[in-house]
């Protein structure tokens, strides 16, 4: 009986990933609600945050905060963005990626640097093998994610900005549509922008106490916080979506192979039974 | 000489009853006399009380116990040489072209010995072949015995005839074809195309370069358990006259079939999976001849049936040991529409090598070798977890792998009529270059469709340019 062992061991073998995967899907599926949970938490502060800088951007006021202020000429361009710490979560980041460099080839193809600060080891892994300038990191973040081991990474790009050394900020994430689906996003943080599908008709401008440049200095610098924080917030949420739905087609597919295999190993059993059979009758006939 | 009768018939197996001062010697050829009536034997037991234990060469319809039988006093003997160029005959040396007498006074028994150790010869020139996974993967040597294994319909008898038409036809020495319990009708295409492509000459066959015997499938078990044995002796006539001779045969496998099915009526008891219990020792006997002496040499390249598609059958099984190179066909490959369906990790050769084929043709062998095997333990993950979870290297190398599983395709002269283009000679240096470009990573850029039958890696970016 060649071969039925190995039939076997293979059938055993996958049987242990689909376990692992079974098992996967289903933390997965737990832990989703709960980042949810976190993604609807932060998203109304996100929102309204966001809502106030397009308004400060759209408005005319006579102090004109450098966050707000497009640059004339663009020659580097940062770029923090978001990925998962661990695998096994479908085309979650290969699709982010993909979108990413096909962003930075049409950039560096108008002659733009590009500088990035990565948020979690997926993305540290793929921009460092690809040989991209790397100027921060933040990795292991977990499944709460804290202000705290975000604000380096941020912190590095807002003085970068400071500086002149980068002209524009961008943030890339995926956005979490619903448990199928995940879209990869890239926002842009700084100058910040009006919102475009917003129609305000008219310009208004708030009154700062004790005066603008104090005041809007710490709100942008929150904002961004507040934006970077919800889009791994989001990710984190989109990272379970998507390890569930990997971990469910890869279970279904593993079950699959499963019944391909014991087909063939029936088979050769029943082939091996066949053929002793064959032999003695055949052997004790010619005796 | 002495006569005798015949005493019992069963099928293909006749017992003949001789005086008990005249019993012919075992391998010893008979001859029934009857009416009509002149079937060959040969003695291949002796049961005692003068009676012998004999196979039929030919039908045994119409005979009768009591008809009697002659003995020749020799094993059977056919005719040999340049005489036999561009004649088809049978296994007892007769011919079956319908053009006459084969005429000629050259003789030779076809059983003999092996030829002895110190006349042995080995060879390491390579033999070119024009196909790029043969070349690459499985190099020929001349004067190297050649395995096609492959289960029914996977193309051994195309690669075969590609093989013919690649090297016979340029080849500059003799041929001898041996049809062994094939179709009719491929050794009816064979005698044609050969006519066509000049191999054959009618007109003067002297000048024809091959020389054909064929024992097809309607013929009985005998004559097909050694026919073998026939094609091999002309072959070695030619050898033992200093030339270097190919000799093709299609299907060792049937040469153990008709084993078989004399076996059991010789009274054997059957061994493993109902071989004959004499199975390695009738290999051995056919095979340890098919080979090269200091005085010339013989190229063989034998079609070897996988019966359900299991190597390990004892068939395949012991014919293995005797090949210096074993291509496997697969049908895998087949399945996937990949022809020449060649498997380049089953299949082995003696001659790859880096002292045989050079340090690079090694390297970008196993490199190619490596790439198709990482692909094969990555399939399984592919098929649980999806692309998207492998690794930037690991797509790369199933990228890689992809298209070098193409670019192992290549038409055939012979496959035309199946594929509607011409087929590709590719000479050995415009394979390595591509091979060590894909996997030097020159082509990633190129559509896998691309590499998909084309001959050289030139064709494969210009086919890239009208996708």
């Amino acid at each position: 009986m060649a071969g039925a062992k190995e039939i076997r061991s293979k059938i055993a073998s996958v049987k242990n990933t689909q376990k692992i995967t079974k098992a996967m899907e289903m933390v997965a599926a737990s832990k989703m609600r709960k980042a949810q949970d976190r993604m609807h938490a932060a998203r109304p502060y996100a929102e309204k945050i966001r809502n106030v800088i397009s308004h400060l951007a759209n408005a005319n006021p006579e102090y004109k905060h450098p966050y707000l202020v497009e640059r004339e000429e663009v020659k580097r361009i940062g770029l923090i963005v978001v990925s998962t710490d661990r695998g096994l979560c479908g085309g979650l980041n290969a699709n982010m990626f993909r979108m990413l460099i096909r962003q930075m080839k049409t950039w560096e193809e108008e002659g733009k640097e590009i500088d990035l600060c990565v948020i979690g080891t997926k993305a540290a892994g793929f921009f460092g093998s690809i040989g991209a300038n790397i100027i921060g990191q933040a990795t292991h973040i977990g499944d709460q994610p804290n202000l705290e081991e975000l604000i380096g990474t941020i912190m590095i790009m807002l003085n970068a900005f400071k500086e002149g050394e980068i002209d524009e900020l961008h943030l890339v994430s995926n956005q979490f549509v619903n448990s199928m689906t995940q879209t990869p996003l890239m926002s842009q943080l700084i100058p910040g922008k009006a919102d475009a599908d917003d129609d305000y008709g008219h310009h208004w401008d708030y009154l700062y106490e004790p005066d603008a440049e104090a005041v809007l200095d710490q709100l942008l610098t929150r904002y961004i916080e507040a934006q970077v924080y919800s889009g791994v917030v989001e990710n984190i949420a989109s990272e379970m979506a998507a390890r569930m739905v990997a971990m469910k087609s890869a279970s279904d597919n593993a079950g699959k192979l499963i019944d391909e295999l014991q087909l063939i190993y029936n088979k050769a059993r029943q082939a091996a039974i066949t053929q002793e059979l064959s032999e003695i009758v055949a052997g004790a006939a010619a005796v | 000489m002495s006569s005798g009768k015949i005493v019992q018939i069963i099928g293909a197996v006749l017992d003949v009853e001789f005086p008990s001062d005249a019993i012919p010697k075992i391998y010893d050829a008979l001859i029934v006399e009857g009416e009509g009536i002149s079937t060959t034997l040969e003695v291949q037991q002796q049961l005692g009380d003068g009676v012998v234990r004999t196979i039929a060469l030919g039908s045994t319809d119409g005979l009768k116990r009591g008809l009697s039988v002659r003995n020749t006093g020799e094993a059977i003997s056919i005719p040999v040489g340049t005489k036999t160029l561009g004649r088809i005959m049978n296994v007892l040396g007769e011919p079956i072209d319908e053009v006459g007498p084969i005429d000629t006074d050259e003789r030779m028994v076809i059983h003999r010995d092996a030829p002895k150790f110190t006349e042995l010869s080995p060879s390491t020139e390579l033999l070119e072949t024009g196909v790029k996974v043969i070349d690459l993967i499985i190099p020929f040597a001349k004067g190297g015995k050649v395995g096609l294994f492959g289960g029914a319909g996977v193309g051994k008898t195309v690669n075969m005839m590609e093989l013919i038409n690649n090297i016979a036809t340029q080849h500059s020495g003799l041929s001898v074809f041996a049809g062994v319990g094939e179709r009719t009708r491929e050794g009816n295409d064979f005698y044609y195309e050969m006519q066509e492509s000049g191999v054959v000459n009618v007109e003067d066959f002297e000048k024809s370069k091959v020389s054909m015997v064929y024992g097809q499938m309607n013929e009985p078990p005998g004559n097909r358990l050694r026919v073998a044995l026939t094609g091999l002796t002309l072959a070695e006539k030619f050898r033992d006259e200093g030339r270097d001779v190919l000799l093709f045969i299609d299907n060792i496998y049937r040469f153990t079939l008709a084993g078989v099915e004399c076996s059991a009526l010789l009274g054997r008891m059957p061994s493993a999976v109902g071989y004959q219990p004499t199975l390695a020792e009738e290999m051995g006997k056919l095979q340890e001849r098919i080979t090269s002496t200091k005085t010339g040499s013989i190229t063989s390249i034998q079609a070897v049936y996988v019966p359900a598609d299991d190597l390990t059958d004892p068939s395949p099984a012991t014919t293995f040991a005797h090949l210096d190179s074993t291509v496997v066909l697969s049908r895998q490959i087949a399945e996937l529409g990949l022809y020449p369906a060649i498997d380049p990790l089953d299949s082995t050769s003696r001659q790859l090598d880096p002292l045989v084929v050079g340090q690079e043709h090694y390297d970008i062998a196993r490199g190619v070798q490596n790439t198709l095997q990482r692909y094969k333990e990555l399939r399984d993950i592919i098929a649980i977890l999806g692309m998207d979870e492998l690794s930037e290297e690991d797509k790369l190398v199933v990228a890689r792998a992809r298209k070098i599983q193409r670019f192992l395709t290549q038409p055939y002269f012979v496959a035309k009529v199946f594929t509607g283009q011409d087929g590709e000679f590719v000479p050995l240096k415009e394979t390595l270059r591509g091979f060590k470009g894909i996997i030097e990573g020159q082509y990633d850029d190129l559509p896998e469709q691309a590499f998909y039958n084309v001959g050289t890696i030139d064709q494969a970016i210009d086919k890239a340019k009208t996708l």
